[in-house]
């Protein structure tokens, strides 16, 4: 076997009660990695095509890579994947906390869940003794993520879902720790198993090829990290939250369900305004993680809590038009608690008040005004009255209440708080990730929009490139599995400390925008390991890794990933944005809709996909994708 | 003529207000220097909060067009913009 790989795959028949310890497939760890990427493998073989999402033929996939189990920085997360009963597409989802950890000690890389449970169970994996026990769960369905773990033990390393879990709401997600797996609608899958917890442990150590190489370069880069002006500064000061002071100025922040891009109270949920105010302590929230982007805030009333991420201060706060950091949190607290995706449930939220403006539905909510929110929440999670409608999402929602044109999805999955409109690479993300409307599948916009280098993103330059790097490092990176913040490293600190306004900065801007080619070239070159991905997966497997076998990784899992979604029935037509995003201008005579059909072209000429978003036969044997 | 200034976080804790309105100014620069009078004795700190700063009109930035010398219209939103990560 490979190093850094446990070498087994549970296979786990919750309606047989049966479970099987198997090998893991090493050419598929060669070709995929791990995590989402063997998981995606998985779930393309063992399933037909159209099957019920929330039925019993739909597989529960978690899945570690060769990096976890290390202390390696940001390296404890593990994928969910399965089909997404959200989209109806492929659905995967990454979470730290502490589970992959425990996963990989119990000597499991893949757990496979199976069918689905007559009656509430949890399970419990013994990596030492190669057993899984089956314990009725009954006393615990209905209670809290936090609750569920605090009572199964707060030592151990626990996956559990909530109540919004339960009653399968289609954005319900998977909680570890405080972290939480949470896009797609993974959660409703484990609900519908009648699965509330899997708890992993064991004593296997991770077996690596270079142990002594690795620890002198994760020491060493572990030092570099702390002195990165991101990862070893801002991050710990304000936390991720920290951002609104960026997408705010920059007309990309989530305002009224997407009307706008900037809300003139925004920084009362920024987090320096968290960190004067709320703040009572910063941490990692993931085993082993040096970062410490997490928060724990004192609300009164509510007491101490996690504190809210960027996504959420948006999507819960200046998009509701309520930009108060108390409510926020409180709402953050309770759909952490419930076990909710807060990007789509503030999506979602916003959706059903601009159907009340425009007199469609009245759910009882109304922009600017937090009376009813958190009833309303509640009643998502447990699919009670209008609760029910919302728990199915923006696109459902808009089917039968109408709206379309402002229904925040892309592919049925919410959008999370980057308004396409003022970063074009990041729209053509939305509009070709697999799994929909979502930022963490390539983050173009730190490169384009967010970070120190600001290129022009209202240009077309790069806008087609630098989506397909991305996301083909970030399909490698959430393989390893790693937590995509890692990328923030990639620029060193010297940019940072650069003047926007300084020659310098200009002229590194410029040659950036225009690197088109040249980036693709450097990226796919398979010369030597250089960057801490390619440096770890070296000393850890013993395999030879580059940046362009990460490309070459990441383009073959993100190209499976397509031809799950056409032979699931999706199209071309599927690549798109809101009509919102495309027609109408987030601020008069400035910036206008997002100019995706000028890139789409380009985007699928650099794919290797035919006009119809097809990946040709040549592109497939390429990949050696076998479908 | 009217125009909008918006302060990031730090700068509007320093002066105590996160935004407020300038009268006069023709140009991006204008717009910045009166920012800066608003400061009075405390220009330095402006200064330094600044260094790092782009500078936005309308949620553009301006370097990605003529720079400081970008001409403003009334009711323009000119924003002090920090570099930052998250997600």
């Amino acid at each position: 076997m490979i190093r850094g790989y446990a070498g087994r795959v549970l296979d786990v028949d919750l309606a047989a009660r049966t479970f099987t310890f198997g090998p893991l497939d090493e050419e598929t760890a060669r070709l995929y990695l791990g995590g989402k990427g063997y998981g995606a493998r998985l779930l393309y073989d063992l399933t037909p095509a159209g099957i019920d999402p929330l039925g019993p033929a739909n597989p529960l996939i978690f899945a570690t890579g060769p990096l976890n189990g290390s202390v390696a920085p940001q390296s404890n997360r593990f994928a969910v994947v399965c089909k997404s009963p959200l989209t109806g597409a492929i659905g995967n989802a990454a979470c730290g906390g502490s589970f992959a950890y425990g996963l990989k000690r119990a000597g499991v890389d893949v757990l496979v869940v199976r069918h689905q449970s007559a009656s509430p169970v949890r399970l419990e994996i013994d990596g030492d003794r190669s057993h899984v026990a089956f314990i009725d769960a009954s006393d615990l369905w209905g209670k809290g993520t936090g609750e569920t773990q605090a009572i199964l033990g707060r030592k151990k390393h626990h996956a559990v879902i909530g109540p919004a879990g339960e009653h399968q709401v289609l954005f319900a997600g998977i909680v570890s720790d405080e972290r939480i797996a949470a896009r797609t609608g993974v959660g409703a899958v484990m609900g519908s198993k009648r699965l509330k917890a899997v708890t992993a442990g064991g004593s296997r150590r991770l077996e690596m090829d270079d142990e002594r190489a690795f620890k002198e370069y994760t020491k060493w880069l572990g030092a570099m990290f702390r002195r990165h002006p991101v990862l070893g500064d801002r991050l710990k000061r304000v936390g991720t939250s920290g951002i609104v002071s960026t997408t705010n100025p920059r007309n990309i922040l989530p305002t009224r369900n997407f009307k706008y891009g900037h809300h003139p109270d925004a920084l009362n949920v920024s987090g320096e305004f968290m960190a004067d105010h709320a703040l009572t302590g910063v941490k990692s929230s993931c085993i082993h993680c040096p970062v410490t982007c997490g928060r724990d805030v004192e609300i009164e009333g509510v007491g101490r809590v996690k504190g809210p991420e960027y996504e959420t201060v948006a999507l819960l706060g200046t998009n509701l038009d309520v930009p108060d950091l108390t409510r926020v949190a409180e709402w953050n607290h309770l759909a952490d608690e419930l076990g909710m995706d807060t990007i789509s449930l503030g999506a979602v939220l916003g959706f059903a008040m601009e159907l009340r403006e425009r007199g469609l539905l009245d759910a009882g909510v109304r922009f600017g005004d937090p009376a009813g929110v958190s009833d309303l929440i509640r009643d998502i999670a447990r699919r009670n009255g209008l609760g029910n409608d919302l728990a199915d999402g923006v696109r459902r929602m808009s089917e039968k209440y109408g709206g379309r044109p402002y229904a925040m999805h892309v592919k049925g999955l919410e959008l999370s708080a980057y308004d396409p409109r003022g970063s074009y690479a990041q729209g053509v993300e939305y509009a070709t990730t697999n799994r929909g409307g979502c930022h963490v599948q390539g983050a173009s916009m730190y490169m384009e929009s967010t970070g120190p280098l600001t290129i022009n993103p209202h240009s077309l330059h790069l806008k087609a490139d630098l989506p397909v790097v991305m996301q083909n490092l970030a399909c490698a990176i959430n393989s390893m599995v790693l937590c995509i913040f890692t990328t923030y490293g990639m620029l060193p600190g010297f940019i940072h400390r650069l003047s926007p306004s300084s020659r310098t900065h200009r002229a590194l801007t410029a040659v950036f925008e225009h690197s088109g080619p040249l980036l693709r070239l450097a990226l796919g070159a398979k010369v030597a390991p250089v960057l801490w991905f390619e440096k770890w997966l070296t000393y850890i497997t013993g395999e030879r890794f580059t940046a362009g076998h990460l490309q070459e990784i990441g383009e073959r899992i993100f190209t499976l990933e397509r031809m799950y979604n056409l032979r699931e029935g999706l199209t071309a037509a599927d690549d798109t944005l809101p009509d919102r995003m495309l027609f109408e201008p987030t601020f008069p005579g400035t910036t206008s809709g997002h100019p995706l059909h000028l890139l789409l072209p380009r985007y699928y000429a650099l794919r290797g996909w035919d006009r119809q978003g097809v990946p040709t036969a040549r592109t497939l044997k390429r990949l050696h994708v076998s479908v | 003529m009217s125009v909008t200034v918006e302060l990031t976080y730090e700068l509007g804790k320093a002066l105590g207000t996160s935004r407020f309105e300038v009268a006069g100014a023709a140009t991006v620069a204008d717009a910045v220097r009166l920012a800066r009078e608003r400061f009075g004795e405390q220009a330095l700190e402006f200064d330094r909060l600044t260094r790092l700063a782009a500078v936005s009109v309308n949620g553009v930035l301006v370097t990605h067009g003529r720079g400081l010398r970008t001409r403003l219209s009334d009711g323009d939103r000119v924003s002090f913009v920090r570099a930052s990560a998250g997600g």
